[in-house]
């Protein structure tokens, strides 16, 4: 081999072992924090004490169940959150649409005011939902959460939708269009199924974000509509209460279980899209 | 141990909408239309514990159902929650302490009770009640607390006799503080009264405290019970001032001596309860008062406070013996009690956060 | 139905939605933060000032937003450099088994509550934790009131990593991998197809992702209130303890306008030099 293809042969081995080792870290900074949470929700001390817990139980998840206001928070919780990442995927993913079609100068202008409600600490937008709604005269809880929620989840699925778009050619529908396929066929048919990972992407966190919003959902709940976080936090201003380490373990569990389910039964891939370049 | 019951159960539906679901369920309408439903905002953990098996007799006995909705950010997210919605709050008792009841009171939110109404409230002292312009009683006292000085011994090898001490080397980074929010500022009262000022003259407490943060004394600020405990129990500080309730929890667990007969300082007493919020249903009202009424009775205030750490407002009451050392007899009250101007110190509260802002934690930060 | 009109239709739901829900409580808000505050009263009384905004020109303010952007800034950039790599495998792995792991994790990280997870960074990362040697691997140590900058930084790191890999993962699906492949087969190595082939076509994806994480990093509260220590303020902290706790809504609304104009405008700022620096849209 010439030097200069050894001196690159070596290049890529340091560049490979670097990416490697940035994924093992990755990946590890990611899973610690899932195995701690896991050992806190059997520690049974009622402090953050020092690392490992000196004696284990089920407190955390026997409160969970027997509480009442965590029951029916989780329902309004996944009721919630369900509505507003629907309404916020189809919107925000209909709006990406446009705007990645678009060749307007405002356009920049447009997908910034479209990322504004993340600028605003979601404590204020809670707050001024609040007084928005009364003055509109709207004092039911449940769609004042889903009109809060809907506003802070659009920016990540305009954006979601914005990232998967990366690469789906213009071309590709205007190429539909010529071969006789009406503008919203072509859009059906050649460009939404491209995006699908962006799409789905964006769904999840807004469910996700949703689920877990804690700001917003405190201006915006009344006496029969809490939501699960609104429920943890309450208890957790009193006392230390290690029950939201209990949910998350749940939680997280859940979520892999389903993601293997999942691609056991459909095959993940045919459900998250592996978009244009199908090996 | 199956803990659920059908009342829960039917709770549980209605709060998520599914009271509907009722009747299929083959629950009879135990709690459905038979007396009035009463809206109450109350703390969670051990105060919603209490509140909910009182509840529970209390409903049983008069037909009156309570849904309940817990305190889920600071202080004054209740009031926040209720200025924009005004008049279209349902709520009927709000619970809270004396600074909260000030603000619903400028606010003109409250109705007054009066001891032929709820005659529960003639045992109280007097001078726990918050009066509006007119001299009417405006809240319903059931606790007393009050926030001290105090320490875990086991962390701290010489007894502290006096906060100046606290300036020592040995305590650096050890304290845990409140911000001026929480307490509405008591923090600043005690240290301006080590210095010989009051809450109207609190230049001195600033002092004091620049003192501790540019020293590094300062190891935490906190903002509720729960960082507290945590903070104390982890031994991350050892020195602290806060209220009697966060103490007594952290006290099961460590010996603490808390701080309440100092020669140089006091501890300083709030109470806490229920104010009863406007509403254009008398009959609501009427059974707003019951409910509250219900809670100062000898028995069920003792029951109350029981779990709280705190005193019962009704010397009928037996207070906890957990805490019973920590508060004052009727002599003892003038040398070791200070009881502060709370509509003084919560007008200032704003003034006092973005001074504590602005100067207090670039020290900390740069300690 | 023509491309146009398709392109309206699409639009306006959003551009509703923004109006409606987002421009109208705003206003609200920039209204509420003219009004005078009294102590003791809840929220602004009647009249005009724009004293509240005044009073934030102390220099201490300034540090406060100083933080929350340079912190944001961060740990936005960190997630950003984490999550490429971990994107791009996801997505050009040919073991199904590692694609569904990868998913797995990132969507069952989605669900935890942040605040298990930022009790769980506390007691491994925190003073009395196992890993706080950390701490004095870069030179601060676990006990000083700098090192609650470590620790929140770790917060909105796991905080945003998952956004950031998801939303990349559907980046390099959609950048053809032939061009990857006929880059080296002409004999470049294959750090230098990534930097000169790949991450150039992904430019577009990486700043839509960064935009977003960086805006969630600047709005979030809850990391700083917990890792903080109370040392550690962002400027959403401080209008929390407006809202929540003082009652101060002029206050508080004045700083929401504030991180409002200033977060639009750094973002801008940064989407327009990266468009001019990168050619952008080689598609389009």
């Amino acid at each position: 081999m010439t030097s200069t293809a050894c001196a690159s042969v070596a290049g890529d081995r340091l560049a490979g072992f670097l990416v490697r080792f940035l994924l093992i870290a990755t990946v590890l900074f990611l899973v610690i924090p899932i195995a701690i949470s896991g050992i806190l929700s059997f520690d049974d001390r009622e402090f953050i004490g020092p690392f490992p817990p000196t004696a284990f139980s089920l407190r955390w998840y026997r409160s969970f169940f027997e509480n009442p206001s965590y029951i029916s928070g989780l329902f309004v919780s996944l009721r919630l959150a369900l509505l507003s990442a629907v309404i916020s995927t189809v919107v925000g993913a209909g709006a990406a649409f446009a705007l990645a079609e678009t060749r307007w100068r405002a356009r920049g202008l447009v997908e910034i005011l479209f990322l504004s409600p993340r600028f605003i600490p979601t404590v204020v937008i809670g707050f001024s939902m609040l007084g928005f709604a009364s003055a509109i005269h709207i004092f039911d809880a449940f769609t004042r959460l889903v009109m809060g929620h809907v506003v802070i989840t659009i920016p990540f699925t305009v954006r979601a939708t914005l990232a998967g778009l990366v690469g789906v050619r213009r071309g590709l529908s205007e190429a539909a269009i010529s071969l006789g396929a009406p503008p919203w066929r072509a859009f059906l048919d050649a460009t939404l199924p491209l995006a699908r990972t962006g799409i789905i992407a964006g769904a999840l966190m807004a469910f996700a974000l949703s689920f877990d919003e804690v700001a917003v959902s405190i201006f915006l709940t009344d006496a029969f509509t809490q939501t699960l976080p609104i429920a943890l936090v309450a208890e957790m201003r009193a006392n230390l209460n290690l029950t939201v380490a209990a949910v998350a373990t749940v939680f997280a569990i859940i979520a892999m279980l389903i993601v293997a389910v999942l691609d056991r039964v459909a095959g993940l891939d045919a459900i998250i899209g592996r978009g244009m370049y199908r090996e | 141990m199956n803990r659920l019951s059908r009342r829960m159960l039917l709770r549980d539906l209605g709060a998520a909408g599914l009271s509907g679901f009722a009747p299929f369920t083959g629950i009879d309408g135990a709690l459905a239309a038979q007396g009035e439903q009463l809206l109450v905002v109350m703390w969670g953990a051990a105060w919603i514990e209490v509140c909910r098996k009182i509840a529970e007799v209390y409903s049983a006995k008069t037909g009156d159902s309570v849904a309940w909705e817990l305190h889920a950010g600071g202080a004054m997210a209740i009031v926040a929650k209720m200025k924009p919605l005004w008049p279209h709050v349902s709520y009927n008792l709000v619970s809270g302490w004396d600074p909260v009841f000030r603000a619903m009171i400028r606010e003109d939110w409250v109705l007054p009770v009066s001891l032929d109404e709820m005659p529960a409230l003639k045992d109280i002292p007097p001078a726990f009640f918050q009066k509006n312009d007119k001299g009417e009683l405006v809240s319903v006292p059931l606790s007393t607390s009050g926030a001290f000085w105090g320490y875990r011994t086991d962390l701290v090898d010489s007894p502290v006799e006096s906060i100046e001490q606290l300036l020592e080397p040995r305590f650096k980074g050890k304290l845990c503080v409140p911000f001026p929010v929480n307490l509405t500022g008591l923090l600043m009262l005690t240290l301006a009264v080590q210095r010989g000022g009051n809450e109207r003259n609190i230049e001195p407490g600033w002092q004091f405290l620049k003192e501790l943060a540019s020293k590094g004394q300062i190891g935490r600020v906190i903002n509720n019970n729960s960082e507290f405990i945590d903070s104390m129990s982890s031994g991350e500080t050892s020195v602290a001032f806060f209220n009697i309730g966060a103490w007594t929890t952290v006290r099961k667990r460590f010996p603490v001596k808390i701080l309440s007969r100092l020669k140089d300082n006091k501890g300083y007493l709030f109470n806490e309860g229920f104010a009863v919020i406007k509403n254009d249903d008398p009959r609501k009202v009427a059974a707003a008062k019951a409910f509250a009424n219900y809670f100062a009775t000898p028995a069920i205030n003792e029951q109350y406070n029981w779990p709280l750490g705190e005193g019962p407002t009704n010397p009928n009451a037996r207070a906890n013996p957990d805490v019973a050392d920590v508060f004052y007899s009727p002599q003892e009250l003038t040398q070791y009690a200070y009881i502060p101007d709370y509509e003084y110190m919560s007008s200032q509260v704003d003034a006092w956060a973005k001074r504590w802002e602005q100067e207090i934690t670039p020290l900390i930060r740069r300690a | 139905m023509s491309m146009s009109v398709l392109r309206r239709v699409l639009l306006s739901p959003g551009l509703l939605i923004l109006a409606v829900l987002v421009v109208a409580p705003i206003t609200l808000m920039a209204l509420e933060s003219l009004r005078p505050f009294v102590g003791g009263r809840a929220g602004g009384t009647t009249g005009w000032t724009l004293r509240n905004y005044t009073e934030l020109t102390q220099p201490a303010y300034a540090y406060y937003f100083w933080d929350t952007f340079r912190i944001g800034f961060i740990a936005s950039a960190a997630a950003l450099l984490l999550a490429t790599p971990l994107a791009w495998q996801a997505a050009r792995t040919t073991q199904p088994a590692l694609r569904v792991l990868i998913f797995g994790l990132l969507i069952s990280l989605l669900f935890m509550s942040l605040i298990a997870k930022l009790y769980a960074i506390q007691m491994t990362f925190g003073p009395t934790g196992p890993f706080a040697a950390l701490g004095t691997l870069i030179g601060v140590p676990a006990r000083s009131p700098q090192y609650a900058q470590v620790q929140v930084f770790i917060g909105l790191l796991h905080f945003v990593l998952p956004l950031a890999t998801l939303m990349m993962i559907g980046t390099f699906q959609n950048i053809s991998p032939r061009l990857e492949e006929a880059a080296s087969s002409l004999g470049a190595p294959r750090w230098s197809v990534a930097l000169s082939v790949t991450l150039p076509l992904a430019v577009p994806g990486l700043l839509a992702a960064f935009m977003i994480v960086f805006a969630a990093c600047i709005s979030n509260f809850v990391v700083p209130l917990i890792l903080g220590r109370g040392v550690v303020l962002f400027a959403t902290n401080l209008m929390y303890t407006r809202f929540s706790d003082i009652a101060d809504y002029p206050s508080g609304a004045a700083i929401g306008v504030i991180m409002l104009v200033l977060a639009g405008t750094m973002v801008y700022a940064m989407t327009a030099i990266v468009r001019r620096l990168v050619p952008a849209d080689v598609q389009r």
